[in-house]
C-alpha cells in the first residue's frame, strides 16, 4: 500500500467513522437518561377524587428532570377522569405541569407522565409533586401505589423513611413513598462540542499525513515510515501465521471450527444453571449478560495465553530468521480475534431466543472489540517478554488470570461489591470494556462519553506499557531462547 | 572505509555475551542466587573487532574451529543478534537457509507449509504462487504435497525444506553447514542447485567445517579464531594457512 493510498484511506475512514458515530451514538453524546428505582408495591393510597390532593417529595439526582413514571391502579375499570400534575420547588413555585387522561391507563402499569417542559438545573434539589383530580368521583377514579421497600433479587430490603419524604394524601402522611421513578438527565459538553473536537483531530491527522507525503516526495524519512513499510513487507507473513494458528487449533477434532461456537455456549449453560439457582441475580436478561461477559473474558484469556507462548514457542525461528519480533504476539492475538468474532454467533442466537431487539447501535460494539483487542495485545506483549526471561510466568499467569476473572463482573453483578472497594475495583480495565459491551447489547444504547474515555484510557495505558517493555527487551530475547 | 559496491560491511564489530554458569530461568532461582550473591556474570567476547567488506556476487566461506564465532557472525549479519559495539551494514534482503524443518508446522500439509515457510523467509505471496509448481516438482513429493507433514519421512521433509529455501534469488544467502539431504540422487541434484545459486550473482556466506567444500565453492574466505579475524583473502591462501598453521 502506498502512502498516498494509505492517507486517502485514513482520512476517508476518519470522516465516515466520525459521521456514523455521531448518528449512531446520537442522543447519548448529549445527555444520559437515568431512571431512579421504584419502591415495591405494598398498597394503594385510595381513590383520587375531586378535591383530594396527593403530595410526594422527591430528589433529582441529575441535572434535569425529564419525566416521571408512576405505578397506579384503575380498579380494573375505565375511569373517565383527568389527573393534574404540578412539580414545585422548595419555595412553592410551579416548575412544570402535566395532565393525564385516565381512560386508557393500564391497571397496575407504569404510567408515564410527560412534563410540559423539562426542568433544568435541579441537581440535588428536593421537589414536590402534587396531584389533583379534575372530575373524579368515588367509583370513577384511579389510585397510586406506594411501598416502603426496594426489591433486591428475590428479596426485598425495607427502607427508613423520613417524615418529610412520606406520601401524603389530603395532608395525611401514609406509611410509605409513592411507587415513582424519576427520569432525570445529565448533559454532556462533549456532545455540544462534538464537531469541533472532530474537526481539530481531523486537522491534526491531515497535517501529519501531509507532512509524511511531503517528506516522502523528497525521499526523506518521517515519523511512522517504518510502520508502513513493515505493514507492506510482513502483511503476507501475518496472514499466513494467523491462518496457521487457526487451521491447527481444531485440527484432528471432529467438530472442528464448531468448537468456537460451542465452547462459549456450553460454558454459559453451565454457569447459567449454577448461578441462576445458587445466587439469584437482579439482571433482567441473565443469559445475555453472562454470555457477553464470558466471550470477552474468553478472548482476553485466550489471546494473552497465546501471546505468552509466542516468543518461546517460536524460538527455532527467532534464532534463525530475522522477523520483527512483535509479529509473533500480534499474529497470535489476531487469530484469537477471529475466534472472538465466531463467538458472537452463539451470543446473537441467545439474544434472538431471549428476544433482545437488534439495533443499529450494535455497530458501536466495534469500538469495544478494538479496545479489548489492543488491551489484550498490550498485556500479551508484557507476558511474552516476561516469559522469555522467567519461564515461571506461564504458571503464575494461570493463577493471576483466575484471580482476575473473579475480579471482573462476568457472572455476577458489580453491585455486590461493597461501595468502599468500588474505586479500587474500577481500576480493572476489563471492567470498563465489558461494561461498554453490556450497555450496547442489553440496553441497546450508546454508553455515555465518559465510558468511551475510560475505555480508551484502559486500553492505551496497558498497550503503551506493553509496547515499551517489548521494545526495550526484544534485543535480548535471542540470548535467552 | 566502506567500499562502493559492498553489500556487507562490518566495522569494528564486537559481540559480548554475559555468561552465567547456570542460565537462570525462574524468579525463584534468581532471587535465591541474588540473596546468596551468586549471580556472577562473566563477559565472553564471541566476536572482537571484526572488519571486512563483502562485495556483490561474492561467495565467501567462513572457516574456524568450534566456538570461533562463525554462527554468531552469521546471526549478526542476518539481524538476529545486535552487535554490542561496532556496526554492520547490510544492503539487500538476507535469506538464511534454515535448518531442516525449523519453519514447518507438522500439522499442516505440504502445500500450506510452502506458504508458511516461504512467508517466514520473507517471500511475497505472488512470488510463492508463481514458484509453487517449481518447488513441488523439485521436491519430488508428488501427491504427498496434500498430506500433513507429520506423515512425511524425514527425507521428504528435508527435500521440501531444501526446495523452498533454494527457490529464491535473494541478495544475500546465508548457509550454515551445507545441506546434503535425501538420497544420493537428490544430493547430486541439490548440490547442482546450490552451485547454480552461487554462480547466479547472489552473494553467499557459507559456513562449513569441510575445507574441501569451501575451496570448491568459494572465491574468498574468512578465518575466525576465538572471536577475532585471523585472516581474510583468497580462498586457497586462507585455507592453506588454516590447515597448516
Amino acid at each position: 500500500m502506498s502512502l498516498k493510498r494509505f492517507s486517502t484511506f485514513t482520512i476517508l475512514s476518519y470522516i465516515i467513522i466520525a459521521v456514523l458515530f455521531y448518528f449512531i451514538a446520537g442522543d447519548s453524546l448529549h445527555r444520559s437518561i437515568y431512571y431512579s428505582e421504584m419502591v415495591s408495591l405494598k398498597s394503594t393510597c385510595g381513590e383520587i377524587v375531586r378535591g383530594s390532593e396527593i403530595k410526594q417529595n422527591f430528589t433529582v439526582e441529575n441535572d434535569s428532570l425529564e419525566a416521571l413514571i408512576i405505578m397506579g391502579a384503575t380498579y380494573d375499570r375505565v375511569n373517565d377522569d383527568v389527573l393534574e400534575f404540578k412539580v414545585k420547588d422548595e419555595t412553592g413555585a410551579v416548575l412544570a405541569t402535566s395532565q393525564l387522561a385516565t381512560n386508557e391507563l393500564e391497571n397496575g402499569g407504569d404510567w408515564l407522565i410527560t412534563l410540559s417542559n423539562s426542568v433544568d438545573d435541579v441537581k440535588g434539589q428536593t421537589l414536590t409533586l402534587s396531584v389533583t383530580s379534575q372530575k373524579g368521583t368515588p367509583g370513577n377514579a384511579v389510585t397510586f401505589c406506594y411501598g416502603d421497600s426496594y426489591p433486591v433479587a428475590k428479596y426485598t430490603m425495607p427502607i427508613q423513611i423520613a417524615d418529610s419524604d412520606r406520601l401524603t394524601f389530603n395532608g395525611t402522611p401514609m406509611d410509605g413513598i409513592l411507587c415513582m421513578s424519576v427520569v432525570s438527565g445529565d448533559w454532556h459538553s462533549f456532545g455540544t462540542y462534538y464537531w469541533q473536537i472532530v474537526l481539530i483531530f481531523g486537522l491534526v491527522l491531515a497535517s501529519y499525513l501531509l507532512y509524511c507525503l511531503h517528506q516522502e516526495k523528497r525521499s526523506r524519512r518521517y515519523f511512522g515510515d517504518v510502520f508502513l513499510s513493515a505493514f507492506n513487507r510482513y502483511r503476507f507473513l501475518i496472514k499466513t501465521l494467523v491462518s496457521r494458528d487457526f487451521k491447527t487449533k481444531y485440527k484432528r477434532s471432529v467438530l472442528g471450527i464448531f468448537w468456537s461456537f460451542l465452547n462459549p455456549l456450553l460454558t454459559m449453560l453451565v454457569l447459567y444453571f449454577v448461578f441462576s439457582t445458587l445466587f439469584v441475580s437482579g439482571v433482567e436478561n441473565y443469559p445475555v449478560y453472562l454470555l457477553s461477559g464470558l466471550i470477552c473474558w474468553n478472548f482476553f484469556s485466550e489471546a494473552t495465553t497465546m501471546c505468552l507462548q509466542s516468543i518461546t514457542g517460536n524460538a527455532a525461528l527467532i534464532t534463525k530468521v530475522y522477523v520483527p519480533k512483535y509479529i509473533y504476539p500480534f499474529s497470535r492475538a489476531l487469530s484469537s480475534l477471529i475466534n472472538f468474532f465466531l463467538a458472537f454467533i452463539p451470543l446473537f442466537v441467545v439474544m434472538v431466543i431471549t428476544k433482545v431487539p437488534f439495533k443499529v447501535e450494535f455497530l458501536l460494539l466495534l469500538f469495544g472489540i478494538a479496545c479489548l483487542f489492543l488491551f489484550s495485545l498490550g498485556i500479551g506483549m508484557i507476558l511474552a517478554s516476561a516469559m522469555v526471561f522467567f519461564r515461571d510466568t506461564q504458571f503464575l499467569w494461570g493463577v493471576v488470570s483466575m484471580l482476575w476473572m473473579y475480579l471482573t463482573p462476568i457472572f455476577y453483578m458489580d453491585e455486590i461489591i461493597p461501595p468502599q472497594w468500588m474505586t479500587l475495583y474500577k481500576m480493572n480495565p476489563l471492567y470498563h470494556i465489558i461494561r461498554v459491551f453490556r450497555i450496547i447489547l442489553l440496553d441497546g444504547v450508546s454508553p455515555e462519553p465518559k465510558a468511551y474515555l475510560l475505555c480508551i484510557l484502559a486500553t492505551l495505558i496497558p498497550l503503551l506499557l506493553g509496547l515499551l517493555i517489548f521494545k526495550r527487551t526484544q534485543d535480548k530475547f535471542v540470548l535467552y531462547l | 572505509m566502506k567500499q562502493e559496491n559492498s553489500v556487507i560491511h562490518a566495522e569494528n564489530l564486537s559481540v559480548c555475551f554475559h555468561m552465567t554458569y547456570d542460565k537462570i530461568l525462574s524468579v525463584k532461582e534468581y532471587v535465591v542466587q541474588m540473596l546468596q550473591k551468586k549471580v556472577k556474570y562473566e563477559d565472553f567476547w564471541a566476536l572482537q573487532d571484526i572488519n571486512f567488506d563483502i562485495c556483490h556476487g561474492e561467495v565467501v566461506g567462513i572457516v574456524g574451529k568450534n566456538g570461533a564465532g562463525k554462527s554468531t557472525l552469521l546471526k549478526v549479519i542476518s539481524g538476529i543478534l545486535k552487535p554490542t559495539t561496532g556496526n554492520v551494514f547490510v544492503n539487500g534482503n538476507v535469506v538464511p537457509m534454515l535448518e531442516l524443518g525449523s519453519g514447518f508446522d507438522f500439522e499442516l500439509n505440504g502445500r500450506e507449509n510452502i506458504f508458511l515457510n516461504g512467508a517466514v523467509l520473507g517471500y511475497s505471496e505472488e512470488f510463492l504462487k508463481r514458484k509453487f509448481d517449481e518447488i513441488v516438482s523439485f521436491s519430488e513429493l508428488g501427491k504427498f504435497i496434500d498430506v500433513p507433514l507429520r506423515n512425511y519421512s524425514s527425507g521428504m521433509v528435508a527435500r521440501l525444506a531444501f526446495s523452498i529455501a533454494s527457490v529464491v534469488e535473494p541478495d544475500i544467502l546465508i548457509v550454515d553447514e551445507i545441506l546434503s539431504v535425501g538420497d544420493a540422487e537428490f544430493q547430486i541434484k541439490s548440490g547442482k542447485r546450490m552451485q547454480e545459486l552461487m554462480s547466479g550473482g547472489t552473494t553467499v556466506l557459507l559456513v562449513s567445517h569441510s575445507v574441501d567444500q569451501i575451496r570448491e565453492l568459494c572465491d574468498r574466505a574468512i578465518w575466525l579464531e576465538h572471536g577475532t579475524l585471523k585472516m581474510i583473502g583468497n580462498v586457497n591462501e586462507v585455507c592453506d594457512h588454516y590447515c597448516n598453521p
